[in-house]
């Protein structure tokens, strides 16, 4: 703390009067300056410096549950409400050959089906009744049934909430509704330029692998009930599940209330479809797809890095400088610098179980097409040709480290992060040394992991744009695949 | 990431609209809670600050919201609240720049050159096309010796440096908020930014910026089909109130925007009288009051924004607006109607949690569950709330059922309301779940001091969360058979939606 800081800090704690002020309402607190504001220094925000941040990382309990089950539990009494996830291994990943979309219609239906004890309008009825809410999803690599509810109405949804775990229906009638949705959802999935861009980039990425795997027309109308009620059993068990509660609660009581809940839900060996390792393919593509729009979207990448990869870090400070936020190269460069686009961005998704996807993105008009392309590969390929800047490198790590805190800001978003590190494995001692691990990388780590792990001559790239009014052809960037839409008429 | 400096048009108009419904329905307060909480004060010259102290983490959620949005534009303005707000990110005299007074002569230029420019560009087919090239051609190199003097993006460079998460602004018809969160030790950073932003701005780099939103423009209402259809459902319901304009302009409107007009407009009221601020997180609301004091007490107020005099006539007969377009079919139903704090509100708030609350909603029920015809339905008031409004119903049918079947399904629940008296259960569970919402609302302090500046910016006061619930909880059945009724008329309809190309 510099000297002016500290007057400040003096200032402030004398408690000083009115003055200029009018005060409003009963809660309004006597206030104002004692002292003239003519008087006070005003800071400069390039120079000023800050008082020291006191903060901890704020630390869940972790408990194992007679049966298996990990539980993570973090009390936060300021508003009468409690959330609890379930986190279970399970996820798209698996679907078997044939009927792709059964753990997205098994996560809608599970919910939306009842359960043997309580049909699923009864379900309905008595959650909003008592503004609570139970939702059940599966995504590619998790299956979560999470609950939020009032503190006075813990104990009813918390045991709705172990009926749906342990016993749900999959009512017919909700079982075909779900099932309905998802066509029309695949109706629609060519609707939005974006969407398809994305699907398009993700299939070119990770080609036949489970994950770019879509369901189709036919693999949904081939998913049984039976299906359904078959992965609820293989994947739903003690052992299988991990629980994040945060809120409301008392700590003694929640453990009984699981314990009770839980007890004699049958464990059995786990078994998990194999699923391969995504290959590395490091062939450039040029993806194409007719849409009459007058903005093209615009994206491209490759494969990238998964969570146990130790130049996360270095990447991590890599992805700020080329297409993190305002500050990045790529929006100063393509937004601001040159005004083709409103959104431009870039990133590698660390992959938690395979390696996830480098992917920079983009749209903008059709006539500035090849150009804002070009441009994007070109700032790419830049990472790889010389150093950063030391400011770059700076900015980059101060902003990464300072805005830390913020993944903590919540108390349920506390105990979620700190399950999610336990159900995908992350590293002991991840969190905590996570700054010290950014505050390491140089400049020269930095173009090291951008040579080694960027590959602009390798990128799959796709389009979907009129190209009628494209600027130039795209196949200045190669021999260009069309892709043709196939609506499900 | 939402890297966009303005997350405005869509999404305010439409997404936010949906979260302010959610929360105005619902976010009532915490009856005592937050009245004990919120801590009021006033300045000198008009400014308003909101404080909740909360100590969960040594965070900071600082939000100012303008009220002044694009409803206060004349038509030579259109798009400009919104494109200020861009350009509000651009920097002042002293940030953003290496030299301001070897800058602005330069500033100066470009703005004649790009003045000449629209002056040749407006005689249309008679343009002198040489005359065009050159005074682009200048501009571009204009721009170009500009630049040499500015500090790229320092207003998110600084945030940035110091930890500052979520650093945005949006633009709607009601107002323009500017956000940033900090770390709790770094809220003199923020009142000198913001301070200096408020009384300095130098609007560098617009010619460009115009472009940048152009390319939202097309990102948001004219690449998607569903943008399209609701900019274009909404210009169609109003005759005469500016609600009916789009937030982000028509493409001629922003084509024809100068940086005058955007001066003019920014010093007229961009100022402290015109503004709210709401501070939540980890601070202690005595020093935070002597901060905004010392920051923004010696700022002089601006021009009050005068009220609009246009009134929307009552609609004499039903519209019916189509989108043909490369998607499949979408449906939007809107019913004039007045706005908050008006008695009437309340009631649609009501028929709102009645109609399309959850799954045991009246409409969920028939039209997804029983009837099948529809794989979604919300309803929300939009696109504004400072006027009166839209009660808007929005459904997605499921093929091979067609927008007319959904939208008779529809009419046959509006006519029950008429007919049926909302039960005691009915309206019991809705004051549950704003019971509910009253506490949601305040889990996050972006979220709480989103509430806050809204509502005391469109309501009046953000006293208006307070006294909802109790409120909502005088309503009878017979005003839901009254209002619905009055409201659900086919004269006072519109009818928006997709057809397939």
């Amino acid at each position: 703390m510099n000297s002016m800081k500290r007057l400040l800090f003096l200032a402030w704690s004398v408690a000083l009067v009115a003055g200029c002020a009018t005060t409003q309402g009963a809660s309004t607190r006597e206030a104002a300056p004692k002292e003239s504001p003519a008087a006070q220094q005003k800071a400069d925000p390039r120079t000023m410096s800050f008082p020291a941040l006191k903060f901890e990382i704020p630390k869940s309990e972790r408990v194992q549950l007679k049966n298996g089950m990990i539980v993570y539990l973090l009390q936060d009494h300021e508003l009468p409400i409690v959330n609890l996830t379930a986190y279970l291994n399970a996820g798209s990943i698996y679907d078997p050959p044939g009927k792709v979309g059964l753990a997205a219609l098994t996560g809608a239906a599970l919910r939306s089906g009842g359960t043997l004890d309580t049909p699923p309008d009864q379900l309905d009825r008595e959650l909003e009744f008592m503004a609570s809410s139970i939702e059940s999803s599966i995504g590619t690599d998790s299956a979560n049934v999470s609950l939020t509810t009032l503190t006075r109405n813990l104990e009813r949804t918390l045991a709705l909430f172990g009926e749906l775990m342990r016993k749900p229906a999959f009512d017919t009638s909700r079982v075909e509704l779900a099932r309905m949705h998802a066509i029309e959802g695949i109706r629609r999935q060519n609707d939005d330029p974006k969407g398809i861009a994305n699907r398009e980039l993700n299939m070119a990425i990770y080609p036949d692998h489970p994950l770019s795997r879509i369901p189709t027309l036919a693999s949904v109308k081939a998913i049984t009930r039976e299906d359904m009620l078959n992965f609820q059993k293989r994947y739903f068990y003690p052992a299988n599940t991990m629980i994040a509660v945060s809120g409301d609660f008392d700590r003694e009581q929640m453990l009984k209330s699981l314990e009770a809940l839980f007890a004699g839900w049958p464990n059995h060996p786990a078994s998990f479809p194999v699923v391969p390792v995504p290959s590395e393919d490091k062939s450039a593509a040029v993806l194409h797809v007719q849409k009459e729009v007058s903005q093209s979207v615009i994206r491209m990448g490759h494969l990238g890095i998964d969570k146990n990869n130790p130049d996360l870090y270095a990447l991590k400070v890599m992805d700020f400088i080329l297409g993190g936020g305002f500050t990045s190269r790529l929006t100063q460069e393509i937004r601001s610098n040159q005004g083709l686009a409103y959104n431009v961005d870039s990133y590698f998704e660390t992959g938690r179980r395979f390696r996830g996807p480098f992917i920079a993105e983009t749209e903008t008009k059709s006539e500035t097409t090849v150009k804002a392309t070009t441009l994007l590969r070109s700032i790419i390929a830049g990472m790889t040709l010389a150093e950063v800047s030391e400011t770059e490198l700076n900015l980059a790590k101060d902003s990464i480290i300072n805005s830390f805190i913020f993944g903590f800001a919540r108390s349920d978003a506390v105990v979620n992060q700190q399950v999610r590190l336990e159900f995908y494995g992350y590293p002991q001692g991840y969190l905590e040394n996570y700054r010290d691990n950014i505050a390491r990388v140089t400049r020269a780590d930095v173009l090291r992991v951008a040579r080694k792990y960027l590959h602009p001559d390798a990128m799959k790239l796709v389009v979907v744009g009129d190209q009628k009014k494209f600027d130039q052809p795209l196949s200045t960037f190669g021999s260009v695949r069309e892709i043709s839409l196939d609506n499900n008429k | 990431m939402i890297l966009n400096a303005s997350e405005v048009v869509m999404k305010i108009a439409y997404r936010l609209a949906i979260l302010l419904v959610l929360s105005l329905s619902a976010a009532t307060a915490f009856g005592e809670g937050l009245a004990d909480k919120v801590q009021e004060y006033t300045l000198k010259n008009g400014m308003k600050l909101l404080m909740v102290p909360r100590h969960t983490s040594p965070t900071v959620a600082a939000w100012i919201r303008f009220k002044v949005g694009s409803v206060d534009e004349r038509s030579d303005e259109r798009g400009l609240a919104h494109l200020l707000e861009h350009m509000l990110f651009k920097g002042t005299t002293t940030l953003g720049t290496k030299d301001y007074a070897a800058e602005k002569p330069l500033l100066e230029k470009i703005e004649a050159t790009a003045q000449q420019l629209m002056a040749e560009q407006s005689k249309g087919e008679l343009a002198d096309k040489a005359e065009l090239a050159r005074l682009t051609k200048d501009l571009d190199l204009l721009e170009k010796e500009a630049g040499k003097y500015v500090v790229k993006e320092e207003f998110a460079d600084i945030y940035a440096r110091n930890g500052g998460s979520g650093y945005n602004a949006f633009t709607s018809k009601d107002g323009t908020t500017y956000i940033i969160n900090l770390p709790a030790n770094k809220m003199e950073l923020w009142a000198a930014i913001e301070s200096d932003r408020m009384q300095h701005a130098v609007l560098r780099e617009f010619y460009t910026e115009m472009k940048v939103v152009k390319e939202e423009r097309r990102r948001s209402y004219e690449a998607e089909p569903e943008g399209k259809l609701w900019e274009t459902f909404i210009a169609d319901a109003f005759n005469a109130h500016p609600n009916g304009q789009p937030t982000i302009g028509w493409m001629s409107d922003i084509n024809n925007l100068t940086r005058t007009k955007a001066e003019r407009f920014l010093h007229k009221y961009y100022a402290p009288n015109n503004a709210i601020m709401a501070i939540v997180g980890d601070i202690d609301p005595q020093q935070t009051i002597n901060l905004v004091e010392k920051y923004f007490g010696a700022i002089p107020p601006g021009t009050p924004v005068p009220p609009i005099a246009v009134e929307e006539p009552p609609q004499s007969g039903e519209k019916r607006t189509e989108v043909v377009g490369d998607a499949e079919p979408e449906l939007m139903i809107g019913f004039h109607k007045p706005t908050l704090p008006a008695p009437d509100d309340y009631v649609f708030d009501v028929i709102d949690m009645l109609l399309t609350n959850g799954r045991t909603s009246r409409l969920y029920k028939k039209l997804v569950q029983e009837k099948q015809l529809a794989t979604s339905v919300s309803a929300f008031s939009a696109p504004g709330s400072r006027y009166p409004n839209l009660f808007i119903i929005d459904a997605s049918p499921r093929a091979p059922h067609t927008v007319s079947e959904v939208e008779s399904a529809i009419y046959e629940e509006l006519d029950r309301l008429k007919t049926e008296p909302m039960t005691d259960k009915e309206l019991q569970q809705i004051l549950n779940h704003l019971e509910f919402e009253e506490s949601r609302q305040m889990v996050s302090n972006g979220g709480l001091a989103r509430n806050l500046t809204e509502y005391e910016a469109v309501a009046g006061s953000w006293r208006y969360l307070i006294d909802h619930r109790q409120k909502v909880a005088q309503i009878t059945a017979a005003d839901v058979m009254r209002v619905a009724k009055q409201y659900f008329t086919r004269e006072n309809r519109n009818v928006g939606f997709i057809t397939k190309k």
